[in-house]
């Protein structure tokens, strides 16, 4: 079954690394929630663990 | 016996002049409508919409910002939603139309990731999503991811932060 329109054409990676941060790669927008571009990297890694210094990136504060 | 994940029934809330629809499911945790406008949308009081906390036309902006379906809204006099602006795209006559639209073009689209102050980051667009071993397709879809570590549901955001007192600073 073939929907022509319908194929699978993913802009980005989005990769929630183990214990670690957020990565992201590929075709995408970084904002903040006013919209304006903070810039748009090919690559990012975002804290998820709260305890950056460097929000809203890694600063691998999470290993201690 | 099965008790699928979701499936809260909706809500909905009027001031006379208007009816706010709130979908629970369809929540991402963006956080926009409590940021920007506590009087009406206060997650930590019930009812947590209050219609009379400020104008309608407040009300309106703040539910258009509604990055998912989770807030919509109505006119009450039935003529008037005929002739809506279609740029309130959170009125329920008008669905998402950039969600609905499948044309190749809207799938070459940036994923756009957004952070939201002192609270997830929100990610709309086409992209594969690894976590935990598991690689999925989102297409055309929005998803919030936790930032601050402490949420039940990981890697997504369940709302904790505003109960963890999360900053950014």
């Amino acid at each position: 079954m073939e929907d022509g329109n319908k194929e699978f054409r993913p802009q980005a990676t989005v990769e929630v690394t183990e214990d670690g941060p957020i990565r992201i790669t590929g075709n995408f927008m970084l904002s903040d929630s006013k919209r304006d571009i903070m810039d748009s990297p090919e690559e990012v890694f975002l804290c998820r663990c709260g305890k950056s210094k460097n929000k809203p990136y890694c600063d691998g504060s999470h290993r201690h | 016996m099965e008790r699928e994940r979701g499936n809260r029934r909706g809500r909905k809330y009027t001031n006379g002049e208007i009816t706010v629809y709130w979908k629970p499911d369809a929540c991402v945790h963006a956080s926009h409508c409590y940021r920007e406008l506590l009087e009406v949308f206060d997650p930590g009081r019930r009812p947590w919409v209050d219609m009379y906390g400020a104008s309608t036309g407040e009300i309106i902006r703040t539910v258009n910002m509604c990055p998912t379906e989770a807030l919509t809204w109505k006119w009450n006099d039935e003529e008037k939603n005929r002739d809506v602006d279609p740029s309130n795209t959170n009125h329920v006559n008008f669905r998402r139309p950039e969600l609905l639209k499948n044309d190749s073009t809207a799938n070459a689209e940036p994923v756009s990731v957004k952070i939201m102050p002192d609270g997830p980051v929100v990610i709309n667009g086409t992209f594969i999503l690894k976590y935990s071993g598991k690689e999925k397709k989102v297409e055309e879809s929005i998803i919030s991811l936790c930032r601050c570590g402490s949420s039940n549901h990981l890697p997504f955001c369940d709302g904790t932060h505003r109960k963890t007192g999360f900053n950014d600073n």
